[in-house]
């Protein structure tokens, strides 16, 4: 299936907390401010109704989501109120992919893990948690996973400053 | 009997698991006393290719809990990437999976050219190809010699390192690197091959026809290797989906999937079409379906598929442009893209996007020695500790790319 044909599909099938699309479009001639966007259509999701849509996408027949090939985050802006979490997933038998993105408000940054239904999420979500400071609400093993146990900040976020020292260690 | 060993508390936490949960200690032949004992296997261990350590906790013989600890190797590339130009991105990409890097400057280019919407000449699609699969013949030749290796047979990995250093030799001519190539760039390829390194490619594919034969039959069919892989570290194709493995971890559980074939970049499906190569599956040909032996002689038969490849491209490669016309400093429309293609250990794959600047807001890198490495607290559990070597060298992991 194309984009277009998943996305009537989540629609029919009342996906819960599937709130828009965003397609690639090219920019305008007359305007030269306006590029348009390059890249990939994905889906908007409610970070409420986060794990029941990938439920939906999992279970669908049609949909038939076997895998979650990546799960990561964006920090679009130092200023931005949201965070971006992206997740591709891909489907064997239909041979389709699907980029789904939900915006997390930085404050309080809390989401629903997808551990449960997909496994593969538990090492992305760990990785996630700890370069952005988002929470995951029910994560099995919620450790660090590259970072040390004591390191502070989320490096990834936009407004992240580099540490002078680390254990007496001189960054500079 | 007191309970003498309650105060035990296990560090390893395995949630959902309750087979690798510590229950102390146990009792076996009336009064002998076993108790779990954590072991670090790394970070500097030789079976760990890299600087992983695995904490292993075991009964006597016996794996009861397993937990992979990475993050010894990592160097932010994912910040490195919000912070240096577009063009300046490509040689980090070399130093994720380092027995990979052709594959691996392949699959950021075309993320940024899927983003940019340029077409490549059919020269440089056809030299990229080349490239990535001489490539993937030397990173599969680097895991099936020191897989032979960690098992105690010593000679399989010279001949494979014999014939991966003229691979490399290869390489060197092209681009003037060993391993880190930068040599596929975002447009095409840096400057096209020299005169002759064509014909010696052709050399190469001719003498690793024949040798491969006896690669394969040295090891792969050696009884002793084949009692120590065989039935060891079974993954069920429902665990393989689950945890999201890509490339030989998943097709040696029997699962038909392959990104070149069925969802085609480059040139890739024009090559299926024409016959070329097949997609090797494991089939449990000497124990159960997704062992140990199916995983590694997934990736034995993939190269010589590999090798047709190559031949189908040396046949069909004509005189032309080897890079698109870019500016210097590029500036990357607005958008976001995904595009994985199919490494030699799964799929890479590289989520871009970028505001119109010359430098991306995010650049996220989903590597395949990252996710096909958490299987291992699933699969190590009730194993014997000696096997456990087995099982890691088998999911071929480069520390490089787990820790990015």
């Amino acid at each position: 299936m194309d984009f277009q044909g998943i996305y009537d599909r989540l629609r029919a099938a009342k996906a819960p907390g599937l709130l828009d699309c965003d397609l690639p479009r090219a920019g305008d001639p007359a305007d030269k401010k306006d590029q348009g966007r390059a890249g990939d259509a994905f889906v908007l999701v409610d970070p409420a109704h986060w794990a029941d849509f990938f439920r939906t996408c999992k279970q669908d027949e049609r949909l038939g989501f076997e895998q979650l090939i990546d799960l990561s985050a964006t920090d679009p802006a130092k200023d931005d109120e949201n965070f971006w979490v992206n997740v591709q997933l891909l489907s064997l038998k239909h041979k389709h992919r699907l980029a789904v993105k939900a915006l997390l408000p930085k404050d309080p940054g809390r989401i629903a893990t997808l551990a449960r239904v997909y496994r593969a999420a538990q090492w992305h979500e760990r990785e996630c948690a700890e370069m952005f400071g988002i929470t995951f609400e029910g994560h099995p093993d919620p450790r660090n996973i590259l970072l040390p146990d004591d390191w502070a900040g989320s490096p990834l976020r936009k407004d992240y400053e580099f540490p002078k020292e680390y254990h007496g260690i001189s960054c500079e | 009997m007191s309970e003498q060993t309650t105060q035990y508390k296990p560090s390893i936490t395995i949630a959902d698991q309750q087979a690798a949960a510590g229950k102390g200690a146990r009792e076996f032949m009336m009064d002998v006393r076993t108790t779990d004992l954590e072991v670090n296997m790394g970070p500097q261990h030789p079976a760990t290719h890299g600087v992983m350590r695995i904490l292993i906790r075991a009964d006597g013989e016996l794996v009861t809990g397993a937990q992979p600890h990475l993050g010894y190797l990592h160097r932010c590339a994912e910040k490195i990437g919000e912070n240096v130009e577009w063009l300046q991105y490509l040689p980090y990409t070399d130093r994720y999976d380092y027995l990979s890097s052709m594959n691996n400057n392949l699959g950021y280019s075309l993320a940024v050219e899927k983003l940019l919407g340029i077409e490549i000449p059919r020269r440089a699609s056809m030299i990229r190809t080349i490239c990535v699969e001489l490539n993937r013949i030397a990173s599969h030749l680097v895991a099936f010699g020191t897989y032979g290796l960690d098992l105690g047979a010593f000679t399989p990995f010279l001949y494979c390192f014999r014939e991966r250093e003229w691979l490399l030799m290869l390489f060197e001519k092209i681009c003037g690197a060993r391993l880190t190539y930068s040599y596929l760039r975002i447009g095409g390829v840096f400057n096209d091959a020299p005169p002759g390194w064509l014909e010696e490619v052709e050399q190469f594919c001719d003498v690793f026809d024949e040798k491969w034969v006896e690669y394969r039959d040295l090891l792969m069919m050696n009884h002793i290797f084949i009692k120590r892989t065989a039935d060891i570290g079974v993954i069920t194709p429902e665990q393989a989906l689950d945890f999201g493995l890509t490339g030989p971890m998943l097709r040696g559980s029997g699962i038909d999937w392959d990104l070149r074939r069925d969802m085609p970049y480059m040139l890739y499906d024009e090559i299926w079409k024409a016959g070329v190569y097949q997609i090797p599956l494991g089939s449990g040909a000497q124990g159960v379906l997704g062992d140990c032996w199916d995983r590694v002689y997934v990736r034995v038969q993939e190269m010589v598929e590999s090798i047709k490849i190559v031949r189908w491209c040396l046949a069909n490669i004509e005189p032309g442009p080897t890079i698109a016309e870019l500016p210097k400093v590029l500036r990357v429309p607005p958008g976001e893209a995904y595009v994985g293609i199919e490494n030699p250990r799964g799929e890479l794959g590289h989520y871009l996007v970028s505001d119109g600047g010359k430098v991306a807001v995010r650049c996220r890198v989903r590597g395949p020695s990252f996710c096909n490495l958490p299987i291992l607290e699933d699969i190590m559990p009730h194993t014997f500790l000696a096997d456990s070597v087995a099982i890691i060298g088998s999911t071929d992991v480069v520390i490089g790319e787990t820790d990015r």
